[in-house]
């Protein structure tokens, strides 16, 4: 059954066309996550869910039931804003309790609801404090409390962590992750960050310009990437685009006489035409002995971030990134061999940005 | 040691406001205080000494005491209707709809316009023999003939607080419009989301916003009222019958009228006091509110 369906959804402000045909169907207990850049329309997709904004076309169904005119309290929907969106007159208790409160629960029942998704949170310390005595990580739970206490059908979050530092955003996504795991609640999740889109989610939908790129789980977003623009925007270096052509002896790049292997899956793409592969930074290794293709690439920069290498190195005119492990031996200026996995090879159209694996 | 040339010279460059000061607001204090213990007339008798005589007369009297119940009702039933009306003017303006700023420029008007502009206006409005009020009331059936709004004791307070509020609460409205803008829109949406209806969402979610904003109103607005003078002067001049007859224009009638500067003088100070002291509990209040927050 499934708790949440969206069924081409448009959006328009005036002229403009922020949301331009949305299809998702979710299941009980998924973890959606909408991916997407700055002003791609994904505040808007959950507004429309929760009620706070009115589609322009197109039906949302929570709980196989049309919510369309339905008021955002009668959704069976709960929602964590960025801001946490505290009540700041009102104790911790109150602001979470606020829902229930107005549902005309009894305060008895109200005051047990509370102090067990408190203790869930563990926050139970806090109950009497106001908002503005709180760090932001303590009101973030309060914000993850008061949707909680309601147990709804679905829970939306627009980039509940954005505004923590990176170390709490870690833990609050842990915490995050252990809840849903805990609750099995169904979560559609709205962010901008590409770790937290492939730690969380169950299913993720790459949005870009009002359109859904891909919506795949996350293993499918990464390791098959259907567009070059969620080749780019899901890892960190992002994937490297190389510009290459489809020869009868493999794929030779651009601007040097370097030559890829073709890999299987792409097998189909004929001779002669103009292709963009794609390799992630973390399938490169320094060739050494082992077999396999080889790239012949310069050594430009490195970075030791820690756990990595990011090494910059220059094949013909072309950039390529490589992340190696931190004590790899490399030589300023000089030229190494690299290899990889031929299957971790991607390839897309460079006209449509289409990905070229035959289906 | 530049610390104390600074200040020198800060003083120095004060110093010509301060004579000004002292001699347009110092010196007719003092002056007054000397007056109020003296009989002087207006013109003529400079005044003997007479002790506290114009205070025991001022304050027993009955027309002291009818001023001020006068001015209480004018002030709190005006400042009230003010609040009530500017806060729900805010509300209405505060909605997205088309013309808003047109009507949020329009909103200002009266408040804009100077007040014996909208004495005068209002006195149009209630004239007895062609004015507005009564051609509406009457085309509308309420009422059987035209009325003198101004002329009756039982209709001229109400009449004049009318007028009072309608020049006034877009002050109060344009502080409320403020406040209400200054509320994040996530608190609303998760009001919203929370079930809480629009009354509710008023009372809890909006007020605390406002609150603060509207103490500073209500302040503002009180004292003003209080001293009440040039809307009743040119629409009433306390009249009829005393009716509208507020503390300030006692003191210009006891002053002016009655040429009586001692007992005028007298009654000044009282009505200074009194507003002092408003004043003064109303500072403690809006510290204690911003305390509270
Ligand atoms: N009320 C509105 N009126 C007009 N345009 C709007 C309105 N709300 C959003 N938009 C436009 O719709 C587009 C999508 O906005 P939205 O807030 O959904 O983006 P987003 O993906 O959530 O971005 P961000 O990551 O910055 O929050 C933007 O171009 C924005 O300017
Ligand atoms: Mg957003």
């Amino acid at each position: 059954m499934s708790a949440l369906e969206i069924r081409s959804i448009h959006k328009r402000y005036g002229e403009v066309e922020t949301l331009k045909g949305i299809d998702i169907a979710l299941d009980s207990g998924e973890f959606l996550v909408l991916l997407g850049s700055s002003g791609c329309g994904k505040s808007t997709l959950l507004n429309i869910i929760a009620g706070l904004a009115e589609p322009s076309g197109g039906d949302i169904l929570i709980g196989e039931r049309s919510v369309l005119g339905v008021h955002p309290k009668d959704r069976d929907i709960a929602m964590v804003f960025q801001s946490y969106a505290l009540y700041p007159n009102m104790s911790v208790a109150r602001n979470i309790g606020f829902g229930l409160e107005m549902r005309k629960v009894p305060p008895a029942e109200r005051e047990k609801a509370v102090r067990e998704t408190a203790k869930l949170l563990q926050i139970e310390n806090l109950l009497e404090r106001k908002p503005s005595q709180l760090s932001g990580g303590q009101r973030q739970r309060v914000a993850i409390g008061r949707a909680l206490v309601r147990n709804p059908q679905v829970f939306l979050f627009d980039e509940p962590l954005s505004n923590l530092d990176a170390k709490l955003r870690m833990e609050m996504r842990t915490e995050l992750k252990r809840l849903h795991q805990m609750l099995k609640t169904t979560i559609v999740y709205v962010t901008h960050d590409q770790i937290e889109a492939m730690t969380l989610a169950t299913r993720i939908a790459v949005m870009r310009d009002g359109r859904i790129e891909q919506l795949g789980t996350p293993e499918e977003i990464y390791d098959r990437p259907e567009t070059l623009y969620v080749a780019g925007f899901v890892g960190s270096p992002p994937m490297n685009i190389l510009d290459a052509e489809v020869t009868g002896r493999g794929l030779k790049l651009d601007g040097c006489e370097e030559i890829l292997p073709l890999p299987a899956s792409f097998k189909s793409a004929a001779a002669g035409r103009p292709v963009k592969v794609g390799i992630r930074p973390e399938v490169l290794r320094l060739a050494a002995d082992s077999p396999g293709p080889r790239l012949m690439a310069r050594v430009e920069v490195v970075e030791l971030t820690g756990p990595e290498l990011v090494t910059t190195a220059i094949v013909g005119k072309q950039r390529i990134i490589a992340s190696l492990p931190p004590r790899t031996a490399l030589s300023m200026g000089s030229t190494h061999a690299f290899t990889f996995d031929e299957a971790a090879l991607h390839l897309f159209d460079p006209g449509s940005g289409r990905s070229l694996r035959a289906a | 040691m530049s610390g104390t040339w600074i200040s020198t010279r800060a003083w120095l460059m004060m110093l010509p406001l301060l004579v000004v000061m002292v001699a347009v607001i110092g010196w007719p204090l003092v002056d007054t205080v000397r007056l109020s213990f003296t009989d002087a007339k207006l013109v003529g008798t400079e005044g003997g000494f007479v002790g506290a005589d114009n205070y025991v007369k001022m304050l027993t009297g009955s027309n002291f005491q009818r001023a001020l119940i006068t001015t209480s009702w004018f002030a709190v039933v005006s400042v009230a209707a003010e609040m009530v009306l500017g806060v729900l003017a805010a509300l209405l303006l505060n909605q997205q709809f088309r013309g808003r700023t047109a009507l949020r420029a329009l909103m200002i008007l009266p408040w804009a316009l100077p007040t014996v502009v909208n004495a005068t206006l209002w006195r149009l409005i209630y004239n007895p023999e062609y004015g507005a009020l009564n051609a509406a009331l009457t085309q509308l059936g309420l009422l059987d003939s035209y009325r003198s709004w101004l002329g009756e004791p039982g209709t001229a307070l109400v009449a004049l607080i009318v007028a009072d509020c309608w020049k006034n609460f877009p002050l109060v409205a344009l502080i409320a419009l403020a406040a209400l803008q200054a509320v994040p829109r996530d608190i609303t949406a998760a009001a919203l989301v929370d079930g809480a209806g629009s009354l509710n969402r008023f009372r809890f979610v909006i007020m605390p916003y406002l609150a603060g904003p509207l103490l500073v109103a209500l302040v503002l607005r009180t004292i003003e009222a209080f001293k009440v003078f040039d809307i009743i002067w040119v629409m009433t001049r306390g009249g009829p019958a005393n009716s509208t007859r507020t503390l300030s224009i006692l003191v210009y009638q006891e002053a002016f009228s009655f040429q009586r500067a001692g007992s005028g003088a007298s009654l000044a100070l009282i009505v200074t006091l009194l507003v002092t002291i408003l004043a003064v509990a109303y500072a403690a209040l809006l510290r204690k509110a911003a305390g509270a927050s």
